[in-house]
């Protein structure tokens, strides 16, 4: 038998005017490492970085469910709204939680969507952070949306998790990519389609990217070799446009590096973490 | 691409496979697969591969299919696959010769079902 050094707690705040009950669970001590989940998607993808000696010695590593994922409720009247992610909501609730923890210029990790945001972030908060680390990240990325991911006559659940679980690269271990897979098909009705609406839809990051000063902020960008959502090449348009921009393409991956094979990831991570601890003067 | 031969080894594969024999049970459905030059039909009942139909002629329907260049199958087929080329929703995003025609409701119904097999297919390369 083995307990896991994750605990998770519910945190109750406001934002914008509504009520949210929002789940986050934490391990380590250290630099504050604040990880965003994917589209449709929990906290429970993070698992394996919070379980990581090498990363929880070093650094507190927080994550947390957006609303109407995992373990966070929707705010009250959901019902009476359709549920569309918006650049200004998703930058507005991230910060409530950095600053209901106190997170002390912090690092923010995110994948995919949440490799989209850390964009905006580092663009608006840039002297409050330590650094970003965009796992997947592109500045726009239209042509997700698709009405079938909230329809119906498909299963939501099965069709999201089936076509995430194809993004996966075909080196990864299939228990990985299963469990991914798994986690997926709990999403809410209509929530991975709420998520793609921001990340295909309402997210242009480009305008923004000029804004960021790598000195006071850095900035690293790992994509993997088999992301067809966000390309290689989506991300190395990212990095040109950020100069000082540190920026790998992960072979044999694909777009969930830190569930779908942490094993193979965690080689990538790790000089990216050396790297955000390095003051090197700042 | 599509022969005889490689349609029965589909078969016998498709039909073995213990995820099929789980997921299945929904999957009954007829689709087609084509090339320039090729077109075959599989017919799914119950998640197993009961027909298989080489050169089909007008009578034999379908609700959707794949179609593609033989050179984006060969790609499909490679191992290890190209990235891009290494799954039915990535070629259906980035590759635009690579086409689902037909009913995409009932393909994406079948989303679970339709992916494995296609999965399945993908070991069994074509001589």
């Amino acid at each position: 038998m083995a307990i896991e050094p994750i605990v998770g707690r519910y945190l109750n705040l406001e934002v914008d005017g509504a009520s949210h009950r929002v789940f986050f669970e934490e391990a380590g001590s250290g630099v504050p490492l604040l990880c965003l989940h994917t589209a449709g998607a929990d906290s429970r993808q993070y698992r394996h970085l919070m379980t990581d000696p090498d990363v929880t010695s070093r650094y507190r590593v927080v994550a947390f469910d957006m609303p109407y994922h995992g373990r966070s409720n929707p705010p009250d009247g959901w019902w009476l709204r359709k549920y569309l992610l918006t650049t200004r909501d998703y930058l507005a609730m991230i910060k409530a939680v950095w600053d209901a923890l106190a997170l002390d210029r912090p690092v923010v990790l995110g994948c995919s969507i949440g490799g989209a945001i850390v964009l905006a972030l580092a663009a608006e908060f840039q002297r409050e952070l330590r650094g970003i680390i965009g796992l997947e990240s592109s500045a726009f990325a239209p042509g997700r949306y698709n009405e079938f991911l909230h329809h119906p006559a498909i299963h939501g659940g099965e069709l999201g998790a089936t076509y995430t679980y194809a993004l996966c690269a075909p080196q990864s271990p299939e228990s990985s990519t299963r469990e991914n897979w798994w986690l997926y098909s709990q999403a809410g009705p209509g929530v991975y389609a709420g998520d793609v609406y921001f990340y295909s839809v309402d997210w242009d990051g480009r305008p923004n990217l000029a804004r960021i000063d790598t000195r006071v902020c850095k900035v690293s960008l790992l994509t993997g070799e088999y992301d067809y959502s966000c390309t290689p090449e989506m991300t190395r348009q990212v990095a040109a446009s950020i100069p000082g921009s540190r920026m790998v393409i992960m072979p044999g991956m694909g777009h969930f590096p830190m569930i779908e094979n942490y094993p193979a990831f965690r080689e990538f991570l790790m000089p990216e973490l050396a790297f955000m601890l390095d003051d090197d003067g700042r | 691409m599509f022969s005889t031969e490689w349609l029965t080894q589909l078969q016998t594969r498709l039909n073995a496979d213990p995820e099929m024999q789980v997921i299945g049970n929904w999957f009954t459905v007829a689709m087609s697969l084509s090339s320039e030059i090729e077109r075959c039909i599989l017919r799914f009942e119950r998640g197993r591969l009961v027909q298989t139909v080489p050169s089909p002629r007008l009578d034999v329907s379908c609700a959707f299919g794949f179609r593609a260049s033989t050179d984006i199958w060969t790609r499909f087929f490679s191992d290890p696959p190209q990235p891009l080329y290494h799954d039915i929703f990535a070629m259906l995003m980035r590759v635009p010769g690579f086409v689902l025609e037909g009913d995409s409701l009932v393909a994406m119904q079948h989303a679970r079902a339709l992916h494995r097999a296609m999965r399945v297919l993908r070991t069994v390369r074509p001589s």
